[in-house]
């Protein structure tokens, strides 16, 4: 079992090395130079102020060692959680902006995916042994599944936000405010983060109660379900242990879930300008902020490396047949 | 069941827990001491400059700096008056040329004032005007270096600073200094590392403008009007705002948004459809109380000449007949109206900003110059021998208007039968694209507003072009070395010799005409709308007493009159 | 397979009727691999893509075993699914839907009353006789654009769906079939194919290209989004291969690829097909996020791209809904019955699902 782990974990370190290699070259990939980008900003008439003004961010961006050098030290920023400079945020540090964006990402997408994920499996556990509700809550699943982002959000913030004006739409919390430990505070940041939270949990929710039904259908059919039932077993029995299997993949799914949550969700936080990671991403993007990027792109690569490591170990902890079968492969 | 239920209440806790957490990070990161909430009716929200969060207050980092850095709290020589075109003495009381040698004459009861706790840190002396200058002197990653390339030396005595030039002193760039340059406090500012002098943040700054940095968050900085700012005495400038919080840009349609919720004031974003809304109604709404500077078409003032850049390093934009079909296919007038709503001006064929007009010869204008036409634009390509190349035209991803213009410009121009697809390159790219003179076709607005013609001509001539074209200048590629050596001469005629300097133009403006290096298409609005919920009073052309540059942007707020349309507005 | 079908107890009889999450040590390696359901990558588009990837996940976990087995594909059965299939509402409903739709987008640009990208009349009209469904901001009929978008919409789902397929049956055949160190080096690809977000790669080769086109579209959809399909097979692959039927193909000498042609891909039909319908789905869905950020073709209409210009152009704002209503709601009735038909199908393939 041990044996199996450190398997495991090789494999993560070694994607992970990878993955961050790629992420490192990508701002060395882009076409153009982003300190020539950067110092275009400045809308010189002078070819030689811009030499020396090139020289200058080149050197304060740390882009003038050998390339060799740019990726020892890329390493040696990773371990001492130092990712450079943002450029469309000079001065301030890479890790400094992820940072100040967590927060909203978490706040957001945390109770979106783990409400969505508790509800949605109690209503399709519940669609699948009802036909009244498999008839009603299936459909609306399925279109909620269907939807994408972009527009579920774009409705909502039409109609609850533009033409109702029951709903702020855009930022955190009302422009102008400044954050403080108040009530009028706090009821911004709830009524700015309800449309986004909205629109993620719904899909969500469509998503998780379609899989829920559809896994504990399948289990309530398998052999193992129709020999309880033919020993007798109560239909209250049988679906608990459906319901125990279904749950199994649902529950990796939710680690990996939690695992990128780290990357937000870019479409919601960019039609809601929520100012979570998503956000910093596309502004990122569009700003061709590429060490930002990067530093954001590391965080992600981390969080998926933890979750489908953590996903290995539930299914271990959780599941007695991958514990069997690891046992006797091992054996 | 208990599991399930512990499974909500695990639901339950998480979503407080995640709904705490940015509050508890941002209790922690609100910085000491700073206002918890602006009062709505003594606060000015302004937004459509900043496209970062504020954490740069460097005047010399123009890459970075936050809204108001110049303007709020540096501040230059002088002011230029786009509007009437004539200077106002700033921080300089006076100030002219003797021989070749420009005096200085600065303003006395200038205070240095620590933000944001308003303590004085002294008075603005010759010194500081002496420093300043000689910063951009002798760093040549100055921004304002080659502004000051023809001095020689400075000499201060008292209040009087005396900058010695050269034989020939370039008139022009200096004159562009004095309006346009920061002067900074010679004591905090030479402790600085030369570089740090450039790249620092400058969080703390100590400045002599109208107001203080008071606070800033992710979004938005916050400043306080400054009680010992020099203006209020002297010149009876007075805010009736206590603050001015300028927020971070987000989308143009978000920042509709925030205009039509009145939580912006002042808006100098480009806003889809806002002509629509200046007069309009809305869903039941009878109207936003919105203003512009001009209350009808063309709504706002121009602020750049948006060119058509043509690679003339290759074929067929190398040739002159080719220039001139392009230039005579495109039909600028359908993009004004659909594209713009009307909120732009068709640029002239010369392209000069409606402000430069006295320095335009209409005479050589009209004969030379090109206008719509299809069919004159077909004799021209066919002159041109176009081979039917495959052209392309770029425009930067996320420019939504451009993008949508240069779609218009593809049309017309296929319609003639030039090859040509619109591309939306990420900034980057196209920018090395431009440098490095991989394109076709690109559109630019380099040619800002600007007192004198000088350097729109500097930007289409000059010479020599180098591998990477890294300045501004000369994106076409275009050799003419007879109207480079006229716009080096122009740099060295004084700027009260208008005859001269109005002969030299209009030389330029014939040879531009004829050749078309870049093509004029149409000026860029000096974008602004004003929200009347909370202050009213924005500069309007019909105030014959407020016709002042309603501009935030760098370039504007410090250099031009965007103080006094400030100091003008009242509250509703 | 270590547990013994005769085991009583849900353990033993998931693992005897699917291959739902370890049938095999190896495939507790793959771990995730039934997370990695496309009905999850469904959900979202780039980053997200991967966030919500576990939302309908389990959709697939369902199909993924119930296909297999040498039995089912022979004699008569073909035509039991043909006779079952017509008697399943959920197939019909969602595959006459989806007729319709494929219809309108063959004859779309026929039938379309304006061209779609030029200005026509007056900009931000509501939906009138003249214009069914109003006009843009620049006055462009929403209508044409419409049937054009859908067009795109079904080419970038097809093509995105059809390359996810092909890469990901080839390394998941691969791996599954031939094990050993072939797979533990296809898997570590695999993982970090995963892990680079498909948006930073996208902005990477965008960066590089003049224009963008919906075949560029497609395959980038495609070669980013087959790590499931090929986790997946590759665990489908395990199970089969140690079949009787398998064994007695390799016994006669046969090559690799012709038992995994003619012997194993066949046993997983039913369930391949499903993968290729919710790819298709889930292609549509990543095209319109990413067009909906302004990363999609250039130069043509997609529905993506509609409801991206009318949030860049304040359709909100300006209360112009019928700009991004139509399209957003056209890409959710496609996929919606997509998953309908998805499940009928499921329904057909699996007599245990028929019953109730």
């Amino acid at each position: 079992m041990i044996g199996y782990f450190a398997r495991k974990l090789g494999t993560y370190v070694l994607a992970f090395f990878l993955g961050a290699t790629i992420d490192w070259g990508i701002p060395r990939l882009m076409p153009g130079n982003p300190v020539q980008i950067y110092v275009a900003k400045f809308q010189l008439q002078s070819p030689g102020a811009w030499e020396a003004l090139n020289k200058l961010f080149t050197k304060a961006f740390g882009l003038n060692v050998p390339v060799w050098k740019q990726y020892l030290n890329f390493w040696n920023g990773v371990i001492h959680w130092n990712f450079g400079v943002s450029y469309t945020q000079f001065p301030e540090p890479v890790s400094h902006v992820i940072f100040s964006a967590v927060p909203y990402t978490l706040a957001l997408l945390v109770p979106a995916i783990t409400l969505s994920y508790v509800l949605g499996n109690r209503v399709g556990a519940m669609a699948a042994r009802r036909k009244a509700l498999d008839n009603t809550i299936l459909p609306v699943g399925y279109f909620f599944q269907a939807m994408p982002y972009a527009w579920l959000a774009l409705a909502m913030a039409f109609f609850l936000g533009a033409y109702y004006r029951w709903f702020p739409i855009g930022g955190a919390y009302a422009q102008g405010m400044v954050p403080n430990a108040s009530w009028s505070f706090v009821w911004s940041l709830i009524s700015h983060w309800f449309l986004p939270f909205m629109t993620v949990f719904l899909v969500s929710f469509g998503g998780w109660a379609i899989g829920m039904r559809n896994l504990v259908i399948y289990e309530l059919e398998t052999d193992y379900s129709r020999y309880l039932r033919s020993l007798g077993a109560s239909e209250r029995l049988v679906r608990r242990y459906a319901y125990r299997n279904a749950v199994l993949p649902q529950l990796s799914g939710l680690a990996l879930q939690l695992g990128v949550v780290i990357g937000g969700n870019i479409v919601t936080e960019v039609v809601f300008n929520y100012p979570g990671l998503g956000n910093l991403i596309f502004k990122a993007i569009s700003g061709e902020d590429y060490f930002l990027l990067q530093g954001i792109f590391l965080f992600i690569i981390v969080g998926v490396c933890i979750a489908n490591f953590l996903i290995d170990i539930i299914y271990v902890l959780v599941d007695p047949r991958t514990r069997l079968s690891m046992q006797g492969a091992q054996a | 069941m208990t599991k399930r239920t512990r499974a909500v209440r695990l639901g339950t806790a998480f979503t407080a827990a995640a709904l705490v957490a940015p509050l508890i990070n941002m209790a922690s990161s609100a910085s000491a001491g700073a206002q918890a909430t602006y009062p709505r009716n003594e606060t000015l929200y302004t937004s459509g400059t900043a496209y970062n969060p504020p954490n740069n207050f460097n005047p010399n980092d123009l890459g970075s700096l936050y809204t108001g850095t110049a303007g709020l709290l540096y501040e230059p020589l002088f002011l230029y008056d786009p509007i009437h075109n004539k200077y106002i003495p700033w921080l300089a009381k006076s100030g002219g040329w003797q021989g070749t040698n420009y005096v200085i004459h600065v303003r006395s009861g200038v205070q240095w004032v620590a933000s944001p706790s308003g303590a004085v840190k002294g008075a603005l002396t010759g010194a500081d005007v002496a420093f300043s200058i000689n910063l951009a002197k002798n760093n040549a990653a100055d921004p304002w270096n080659a502004n000051v390339s023809t001095v020689q030396g400075v000499s201060v005595s008292g209040d009087t600073v005396t900058v010695h030039f050269s034989k020939t002193p370039a008139y022009t760039s200096w004159q562009d200094f004095l309006w346009n340059a920061p002067i900074l406090p010679a004591s905090t500012w030479s402790k600085l590392s030369t570089t740090d002098q450039l790249t620092t943040a400058n969080t703390s700054p100590v400045a002599t403008g109208p107001m203080l940095l008071a606070s800033t968050t992710n979004t938005q900085a916050c400043f306080s009007v400054n009680p010992h700012w020099w203006g209020t005495a002297q010149l009876g400038l007075k805010f009736r705002f206590k603050y001015l919080c300028d927020e971070e840009n987000s989308t143009n349609n978000q920042e509709l948004s925030q205009l039509l919720a009145t939580n912006i004031d002042w808006s100098n974003n480009f806003l889809p459809g806002i002509s629509a809304l200046v007069n309009g109604a809305l869903g039941g709404n009878s109207g936003y109380g919105i203003k512009t500077y001009y209350p009808t078409k063309p709504y706002m003032l121009s602020a750049n000449t948006v060119w058509l850049d043509l690679n003339t390093t290759k074929a067929p934009m190398n040739n002159a007949n080719f220039r001139q079909a392009v230039a005579h296919a495109i039909n600028t007038q359908q993009i004004e109206s659909s594209v713009y709503a009307g909120t732009v001006q068709v640029a002239s064929p010369v392209g000069l900003l409606p402000s430069l007009k006295s320095y335009v010869n209409n005479s050589v204008q009209s004969k030379y110059g090109f206008k719509y036409s299809p069919a004159l634009a077909k004799q021209f390509l066919k002159k041109s021998g176009y081979k039917g190349q495959k052209l392309t035209l770029e425009v930067p991803n996320g420019w939504t208007d451009w993008m949508a213009g240069i779609d218009v410009i593809a049309q017309d121009l296929n319609a003639i039968g030039i090859h040509v697809t619109p591309t939306y390159p990420q900034y980057a790219t196209r920018e090395s694209d431009l440098i490095n003179g991989t394109y076709d076709m690109a559109l630019d607005n380099n040619a800002g507003i600007d007192a004198t013609p000088w350097s729109y001509f500097q930007r289409i001539y000059n010479l020599p072009i180098l591998k990477q074209q890294s300045a501004t200048l000369n994106w076409a590629r275009y050799t003419d070395k007879t109207a480079w050596s006229l716009v080096q001469q122009a740099a060295t005629v004084p700027l009260s010799n208008t005859a001269k300097l109005k002969s030299i133009y209009s030389q330029l403006e014939q040879r531009f005409l004829q050749s078309l290096p870049v093509i004029p298409l149409w000026y860029n609005g000096a974008w602004f709308q004003g929200q009347t919920k909370y202050w009213t009073n924005y500069p309007s052309s019909t105030s014959p007493t407020d016709q002042y540059t309603p501009i935030m942007w760098h370039g504007w707020l410090g250099a031009m009159t965007t103080i006094y349309a400030l100091a003008n507005l009242k509250p509703a | 397979m270590t547990a013994s079908p005769g085991e009583i107890g849900p353990a033993a009889g998931v693992e005897e009727a699917s291959s739902l999450g370890s049938s095999s040590t190896e495939e507790v390696g793959a771990g995730s691999e039934p997370v990695l359901g496309p009905v999850g990558s469904i959900a979202g588009g780039g980053v997200e893509a991967r966030a919500t990837v576990a939302a309908g996940a389990p959709v697939v976990g369902a199909p993924s075993g119930l296909g297999v087995g040498p039995r089912q594909f022979t004699g008569g059965r073909r035509w039991e699914f043909l006779y079952f299939a017509l008697r399943n509402k959920k197939l019909l409903l969602g595959m006459s839907v989806e007729l319709v739709f494929v219809v309108l987008a063959i004859i779309g640009p026929a039938i379309a009353p304006y061209n779609p990208s030029k200005f026509v009349a007056r900009p931000n009209l509501g939906p009138s006789g003249a214009h069914l469904m109003g006009t843009t901001y620049f006055g462009q009929d929403v209508f044409s654009q419409l049937l054009y978008g859908l067009r795109d919409s079904y080419l970038v789902g097809f093509l995105g769906g059809l390359f996810a397929a092909i890469v990901g049956m080839a390394i998941g055949f691969s791996a599954g079939y031939r094990g050993g160190v072939l797979d533990e080096v296809l898997q570590v690809f695999t993982n970090i194919i995963v892990m680079i977000p498909s948006l930073v790669l996208l902005i990477v080769i965008s960066a590089y290209l003049k224009t963008r086109g919906i075949l560029f579209e497609g395959v980038f959809i495609g070669v980013t989004t087959w790590p499931w399909v090929a986790r997946a097979v590759r665990a489908q692959t395990f199970t089969l291969r140690e079949r009787d039927f398998v064994d007695l193909a390799k016994l006669s000498g046969r090559r690799a690829t012709s038992i995994i042609v003619k012997d194993i891909a066949p046993n997983m039909a039913s369930y391949l097909f499903l993968v290729l319908i919710l790819l298709f789905g889930s292609s549509i869905l990543l095209a319109a996020n990413f067009d909906f950020l302004g990363l999609g073709p250039t130069n043509t209409v997609s529905l993506g791209t509609m409801m991206n210009q009318a949030m860049l152009w304040s359709a909100l704002q300006l209360h112009v809904w019928w700009w991004f209503i139509p399209p957003g709601a056209v890409i959710t009735i496609i996929v919606a019955a997509l998953l309908v038909a998805n499940v009928g199908l499921d329904e057909v393939f699996n007599p245990r699902l028929r019953a109730t």
